[in-house]
């Protein structure tokens, strides 16, 4: 096939990887990256997974019916550029042991595949910024090993196909079919940056979000392309055991936000068999649209040799891809914390972190509206963190102010009453009987009315949390006590100092106000009853 | 009704330790202070039982807390290095006692502007408000803030009320 070849040998720098692993040196693809190539040994996938994956995009934008068909194009195209131009399926047998899969699909018309291969390639090469192509590949080994990889085009494919489905490279195989469908349609519609991190499993449906997830946004055409060529491509060429492995490696690599940066730089540094997929994937399902250019184009680059690998490989395993993409659920890389990008927002790493500190963050401003009264009409995170500050603050307050207050109280206190203490505090009884209220109090009240006023409304709010039981016995006997009782406490409450009592009034009634709230504005008046109560209680039980 | 609205971190058990260690300090208190109780109130006296009743309110808070949490950590810490100091400013000169003083408030000074600075988004200066006012907020970010925030304020709304019933219960 020299007249494929021609055409070969002018985009034969594309080619450089050199596709023609051991066996033969056709003279037609003497190029200088061509010889270095093989001279390496098994350029072979590489050199298909480039050539397929730029010539597989325009037939495979020109009918997504003739999936099959374009497959089998690309493949005969692969295996021509394999067998210098030759279609003879006997030469890619003699090839790697790669090529059983290719000898139906190689058999397809090669010419045909060549010529496209060749304008796609210059597309590719052009759109993916493809350096110095033809030089470009004799000087990265890493490529070498890369493309050697059998399941190289499986992760090619994993990553074109990537937003569509489930990594799953043996499913991409065996999807390869579907894949060919999918992603012709879809090189238009590949720029649709809005899309999940994650990778859904269906494969038809979600391939379009898939490919556009791998864009990102972003127009790359070569890549697109090469990811569209190189879905059915690769899916062709699955390698099931590589498939798998690569599938969880992608799987991992797929929506970490936090892990792109790493997996940029991964991908800088070398290009691991496995690894250089993933990062090369990884980067597409996840947001950062700035590393994205950068890894687009070191994708461009790997995709070709994946593409090239997965090329030569994938028929046999078509079916087997579709059927476990079928089985397969999606299955999030538990590595890292999964963040789904809405629509329209930035799909930036740092961004997505952002946005889940934010969320934190409003989910536990939620819990502390709970907790403060009266913040639920209060919106914005200013207002509620107003309302936050006051309450903590009055709430500091009140224990100050009920300190001193038992600081006053102290001298008094023994040990009979702490014990009841604690076991109505402990033990906190049924609701405050409203019916005792009416209790005359006017007795009791006239004499320790005035310094009870600060205190009442505290009362009051105490007797309403504590739940206290008042039989009715104790309403007449605690008022013949009270004067006994009210006394005493008076005196107490006269020796305090002045200033300190005058602290109590004031400070209680702000903290009335404050903390307090209007629900226990109107206990004020059953306070004082309940003072008496209270008081008589405990003076008939301890005494 | 025996308060079906506990809040989730169980108030019960804190509110029964609280308790428990609040009348156990008080009756400490009513111990070391002086024998005539009314009589001799002065007000000198009497601010320093309030305070000791505070701190004793706080310290026994904290430690029904437990020390889990960032804030009740923070107050133990604060309260004993604050008895430290006092105990050294007393037992100094107060040429020493002035010394430690201006140290301290240079180092408050700088913790300030750190403060601000550090400012996370939403609500810079209320969190910043918010830092002082929950002990031990300065060292935290945002959103540890806000979870100690929720805590502290269950805890204090157990504290006021078992105070409130001790001081109903006392002031008969």
């Amino acid at each position: 096939m020299e007249g494929s070849s021609t055409p070969l040998t002018q985009n034969s720098s594309t080619f450089a990887i050199g596709i023609h692993p051991n066996d033969q040196l056709p003279s037609c693809f003497l190029v200088a990256g061509w010889e270095d190539a093989l001279d390496r040994g098994d350029p072979f996938e590489s050199a298909l997974s480039s050539m397929v994956s730029s010539p597989v995009a325009p037939p495979l934008a020109a009918g997504e019916g003739d999936d099959a068909v374009m497959i089998r194009e690309l493949i005969g195209r692969l295996g021509s550029i394999c067998d210098s131009g030759q279609t003879s399926p006997g030469s890619y047998n003699n090839s790697a042991a790669n090529t059983s899969c290719y000898n139906t699909p190689l058999n397809s018309p090669p010419k045909l595949s060549l010529s496209m291969a060749d304008q796609h390639v210059r597309g590719g090469g052009g759109g993916g910024g493809f350096p110095a192509p033809g030089c470009h590949f004799p000087g990265h080994p890493p490529f070498v090993p890369v493309m050697a990889d059998p399941g190289f085009a499986h992760r090619a494919a994993r990553f074109s196909s990537f937003g569509a489905r489930n990594v799953n490279v043996a499913n991409l195989n065996s999807g390869l079919g579907l894949n060919a469908s999918e992603f012709p349609g879809k090189q238009g519609n590949m720029l649709d940056s809005g899309r999940f991190c994650r990778v859904p499993s269906s494969r038809s449906l979600k391939a379009n979000d898939g490919s556009q997830i791998c864009v990102q946004g972003n127009d790359r055409i070569f890549l697109q392309s090469g990811i569209s060529a190189s879905t059915p491509e690769n899916g062709e060429m699955g390698d099931s055991r590589e498939g798998s492995s690569i599938s969880d490696q992608v799987a991992h690599g797929e929506m970490h936000a936090r892990g792109q940066i790493d997996v940029n730089s991964r991908k800088r540094k070398s290009i691991p068999k496995g690894k250089a997929r993933e990062s090369v994937a990884s980067p597409q399902s996840a947001k950062d649209s700035e590393v994205a250019t950068e890894n687009e184009e070191q994708m461009t680059k790997k995709i070709k040799p994946a593409e090239a690998d997965g090329n030569e490989k994938d028929t046999v395993n078509g079916d087997q891809k579709q059927s476990k993409e079928s089985s397969k659920p999606p299955e999030p890389p538990k590595d890292y914390i999964h963040v789904r990008a809405r629509r329209g927002q930035a799909t930036d790493s740092h961004s997505l972190a952002e946005r889940v500190r934010r969320e934190k963050i409003s989910q536990k401003m939620k819990a502390l509206q709970d907790l403060v009264p009266g913040c639920n009409k209060v919106t914005g995170k200013a207002m509620m963190l107003d309302e936050i500050i006051n309450y903590v603050q009055s709430l500091q307050r009140q224990v100050e102010f009920l300190s001193m207050k038992m600081a006053t109280l102290n001298p008094r206190m023994d040990f009979n009453l702490e014990a009841f203490l604690s076991k109505d505090i402990l033990h906190p009884r049924g609701p405050l009987p409203d019916s005792l209220y009416p209790v005359d109090s006017s007795g009791s009240m006239s004499y320790g009315y005035e310094p009870r006023q600060g205190l009442m409304p505290m009362l009051s709010v105490v007797s309403s949390n504590m739940d206290t039981q008042f039989p009715a016995d104790l309403l007449n006997s605690g008022i013949h006590r009270n004067a006994s009782l009210n006394l005493p406490v008076m005196d107490n409450y006269g020796e305090a100092p002045a200033p300190g009592q005058a602290l109590w009034e004031d400070d209680l009634q702000s903290v009335v106000q404050m903390g307090l709230g209007q629900n226990e504005s109107h206990r004020i008046e059953q306070g004082t009853r309940i003072y008496e109560f209270d008081a008589d209680r405990a003076f008939i039980y301890h005494n | 009704m025996k308060n079906p609205q506990r809040s989730p971190t169980n108030p019960g058990s804190v509110r029964s330790r609280f308790t428990q260690v609040f009348l156990q300090s008080l009756l400490r208190i009513r111990k070391h202070s002086p024998a005539s109780s009314s009589s001799s109130s002065s007000l000198g006296e009497f601010l320093k039982r309030c305070h000791r009743v505070k701190v004793a309110a706080y310290v026994s808070m904290a430690r029904a807390a437990g020390t889990r949490r960032a804030w009740s950590r923070a107050m133990l810490w604060r309260v004993r290095h604050d008895a430290h100091r006092h105990r050294l400013l007393q037992g100094r000169c107060s040429r020493s006692s002035s010394r430690e003083r201006s140290p301290g408030k240079k180092k408050r000074r700088t913790k300030k502007k750190k403060k601000r600075r550090d400012d996370q988004e939403h609500g810079f200066g209320n969190a910043e408000k918010l830092q002082k006012l929950v002990p031990g907020g300065e060292a935290m970010d945002f959103s540890c803030l806000l979870d100690e925030t929720a805590h502290y304020i269950k805890c204090l709304v157990t504290q006021v009320k078992v105070m409130r019933s001790i001081a109903d219960f006392y002031s008969l």
